[in-house]
């Protein structure tokens, strides 16, 4: 999991699933007003994630990761989806950074690559 | 039903009234101390003031905690948490316990945030900042309370949620 803040929510980062298997970075629709991000008339499709069918609405976005001291932003594109089953997968995010996965010690490292 | 004497007024209340008392409400950000009812944590302050109607400058902090755990609630002190999140960051993101004192808690990440199943939940560290029906409400109550959290999420409420099912 990886805490990513979607503009006009410092406060907030949202909890994601890392998917390595996946090709575009999803959220919840529910938090697009909240950061202001206008969704009527842009490009929209529908998904199946985990077995769920949900519609989600394309909006590029600025994304940041903290780690207490030093911040990463970059642009990416994000589907906000409604319904909104569960954590989702990443797309715009591995073009952004070197993951280390490395299960035997139970950690992900994440190095930005700007 | 217990009576008890808070700032020179007499007040009936029971766990009950108090548990019901707090429906719908949020709770503030914990200071140091707290109470737990209804799997939440509370400052007692909030929680006195709210069942007695009281002006929360009527009583100190350790009458509130008092008051409550004479109703059988526990009442612990939190402990400081650094809120700092790596970016190399564990799998899963276990949730530690982050209190100590009369309602120390042993139960697992899972059991700590059982209470908030189905709900928006924002955390710092240990902690449980906040847990509300909508990310809307969290944000609001970030907000309101100038709090930062390290991240937020729902807690997902069925077993299809968690599992996925088939494509129709």
């Amino acid at each position: 999991m990886v805490d990513i803040a979607l503009e006009g929510l410092p406060d907030a980062p949202m909890e994601c699933l890392l998917d390595t298997g996946a090709l575009r970075t999803r959220m919840s629709a529910e938090l697009a007003p909240l950061a202001g991000i206008e969704l009527s008339g842009v490009l929209t499709e529908q998904f199946y994630i985990g077995g769920l069918k949900t519609v989600g609405a394309l909006a590029r976005v600025g994304l940041t990761m903290a780690d207490g001291t030093d911040e990463f932003s970059w642009d990416a594109p994000v589907w906000f989806c409604d319904p909104w089953p569960h954590p989702s997968g990443l797309e715009g995010f591995l073009h952004y950074f070197l993951v280390t996965i490395n299960a035997y010690d139970g950690y992900l490292d994440l190095q930005p690559q700007p | 039903m217990p009576t008890m004497t808070v700032s020179g007024h007499q007040y009936d209340l029971d766990r009950r009234s108090v548990e019901a008392a707090l429906q719908g409400v949020l709770p503030e950000p914990i200071q140091e101390h707290f109470v737990v009812i209804n799997g939440r944590r509370w400052p007692p302050k909030q929680v006195l003031a709210l069942v007695t109607g009281l002006d929360r400058a009527d009583f100190t902090t350790h009458q509130a905690r008092r008051a409550l755990t004479r109703l059988g609630f526990s009442a612990a002190r939190a402990t400081s948490s650094s809120g700092h999140h790596p970016v190399a960051s564990s799998a899963a993101g276990p949730l530690r316990p982050a209190v100590s004192g009369t309602a120390k808690r042993s139960e697992s990440p899972v059991e700590a945030l059982r209470p908030f199943i189905g709900l928006w939940v924002a955390v710092r560290g240990d902690e449980v900042l906040v847990a509300a029906p909508s990310a809307k409400e969290v944000v609001a109550w970030l907000a309101q309370h100038r709090q930062r959290a390290q991240s937020m999420f729902r807690l997902p409420d069925s077993e299809e949620v968690i599992t996925g099912v088939a494509p129709q």
